[in-house]
């Protein structure tokens, strides 16, 4: 299972010594799951404990040089005046057809300074684009093994942050640089899961030695180790977007219901002409969420149909919700099918029907705040 | 865990004799392993006639679906309904409760054709 050419995190002993199965992801050979675990039981942990995932393979970036967070602000999609210094945001990487190269995490350090956690695939372009655009003074930095990501999600991740002597009275997306046994740390109030939680960047040398403190004290409370598996699962069922799946060059943040990321008020960003134009023209599709009414799980580019038996889109992303027990699925549906939520819709499941209906995600509550 | 009373399939799945032409099959220790979190799984009709390698069915994980196939030739004459409400079966007793179907063999004297126990572990590198 292993490939030369896939890069490795910083903790990927430590996920050998754990049992862990790994897969390739976005270039990084990165642990699914845990021998004595599994994706339900790393799944369920989050959702009533807490769990610890490496997701070390995120890209890091630095953008500095005087009026550096104005400058990004001119590029990515959200508004960063929206947020003071010390607080993060969800913002989009579009093209001027207003398609996604990317959805990533900006820090606002300062005026003069902001850090970006694109995904793993994206970070050289993102990175490639941003160096393009700037101006004079203003530098983009890849630091994607300067520092590896942990991410601390669940209802004891205060608790477990806590124990560390980690801070953890931090708003919603905001982030401190903390002291932890001498290493410097990124904290902040973020996450992927839909529980309150923390992603924790430390340098990529420090990263072991925290990944182990955290474990330690976890597993005391019920929490654990987490793999990707999981991630996908406690994403899915919060109707998260996955970059490459439900956003995506042909996906536009206005068919993928990200608006809400979109600085409207800006007056430009890169795609700002063609998001503009699709979102007054209305856009062709929409993203909804389909929950199963019967058993089957559902996967990504599956057929949609209507009562009629016609095509009216397909799926983005679909799992087996561990939460709910039933399929849970993202589809792009056709607006001129004119789908409402609570409609019933059928997905081809590799020839069987699947019905299902239609819902406005997140499929489970959320408790990010 | 290879246990030495069965037989075994390329696939990953176990045969038991139940009779003097019946088998009892499913999936192996090894396999619910690799598969993980197993979420769903389709079963045939009895009665259905299938040939060897055959699809009888499919088992799903969180992670990856998996056909299930007829690693005789014969006659669906029982299928486990408990593990379609409870798939979670097949991941805590694969050799037991977890069993998929019952097959009428059109052949039962190629049972002996398939691997032994001892077969079996080498092909999955254990013992």
């Amino acid at each position: 299972m292993t490939d030369s050419q896939l890069r490795t995190s910083p903790l990927h002993a430590a996920h050998r010594d754990l049992g862990a199965t790994f897969a390739p992801f976005g270039g990084w050979e990165m642990p699914i799951q845990y021998s004595g675990g599994g994706v339900v039981a790393e799944h369920t942990a989050v959702r009533e404990a807490v769990g610890v995932f490496d997701v070390s393979h995120l890209g890091k970036a630095l953008v500095a040089g005087p009026g550096a967070a104005e400058f990004v602000n001119s590029c990515l999609s959200n508004d960063l005046r929206k947020i003071g210094a010390g607080q993060a945001q969800y913002t989009l990487c579009c093209v001027e057809s207003g398609g996604v190269v990317d959805d990533l995490i900006a820090y606002l350090v300062s005026d003069d300074e902001v850090f970006l956690i694109p995904n793993a695939s994206n970070t050289a372009e993102v990175c490639r684009m941003l160096a393009a655009a700037a101006p004079e003074g203003i530098t983009v930095t890849e630091q994607h093994t300067d520092y590896g990501v942990l991410a601390v999600q669940g209802p004891k991740s205060s608790e477990l942050l806590e124990a560390l002597g980690l801070p953890t009275k931090l708003d919603y997306m905001a982030f401190a640089d903390a002291e932890w046994e001498g290493r410097t740390v990124r904290v902040c109030r973020t996450g992927y899961t839909g529980e309150h939680g923390f992603e924790l960047v430390p340098n990529w040398d420090d990263a072991p030695a925290l990944w182990a403190a955290l474990l330690d004290a976890a597993a005391p409370m019920g929490g654990r180790a987490c793999g990707l598996g999981a991630r996908d699962t406690l994403r899915t069922e919060m109707g998260y977007p996955l970059h490459g799946q439900d956003l995506s060059l042909e996906i536009s943040p206005v068919q993928a219901g990200s608006g809400w990321a979109v600085g409207w008020k800006k007056d430009s960003f890169w795609g700002h002409e063609a998001l503009r134009a699709e979102k007054a023209n209305g856009p062709a599709r929409k993203l909804f969420g389909l929950r199963a009414l019967e058993r089957g799980v559902p996967r990504s580019h599956m057929d949609v149909l209507n009562a009629a038996g016609e095509r009216i889109g397909e799926s983005t992303s679909g799992t087996f919700s561990p939460t709910l027990k039933i399929g849970v699925a993202l589809a792009l549906l056709d607006t001129s099918a004119g789908v409402k939520i609570g409609d019933e819709v059928t997905l081809d499941v590799r020839g069987r029907s699947l019905r299902c209906e239609v819902v406005k995600p997140p499929f489970v509550q959320t408790n990010v705040k | 865990m290879v246990p030495e009373d069965l037989r075994y399939t390329e696939q990953h799945e176990w045969v038991a004799r139940t009779g003097a032409d019946t088998v009892r099959i499913g999936i192996t220790d090894y396999a619910q392993n690799q598969l993980g979190d197993v979420v769903f799984v389709q079963l045939p009709e009895t009665g259905k006639k299938v040939a060897a390698e055959d699809v009888l069915g499919e088992v799903e994980s969180t992670k990856s679906v998996s056909d299930i196939y007829a690693p005789l030739a014969g006659e669906v004459v029982a299928v486990n309904e408990a593990v379609v409400t409870a798939p979670e079966t097949i991941n805590t007793d694969a050799f037991g409760d977890g069993w998929l179907v019952e097959l009428k063999l059109d052949d039962p004297s190629a049972v002996d054709g398939l691997l032994d126990a001892a077969g079996y572990r080498g092909k999955i590198n254990e013992g």
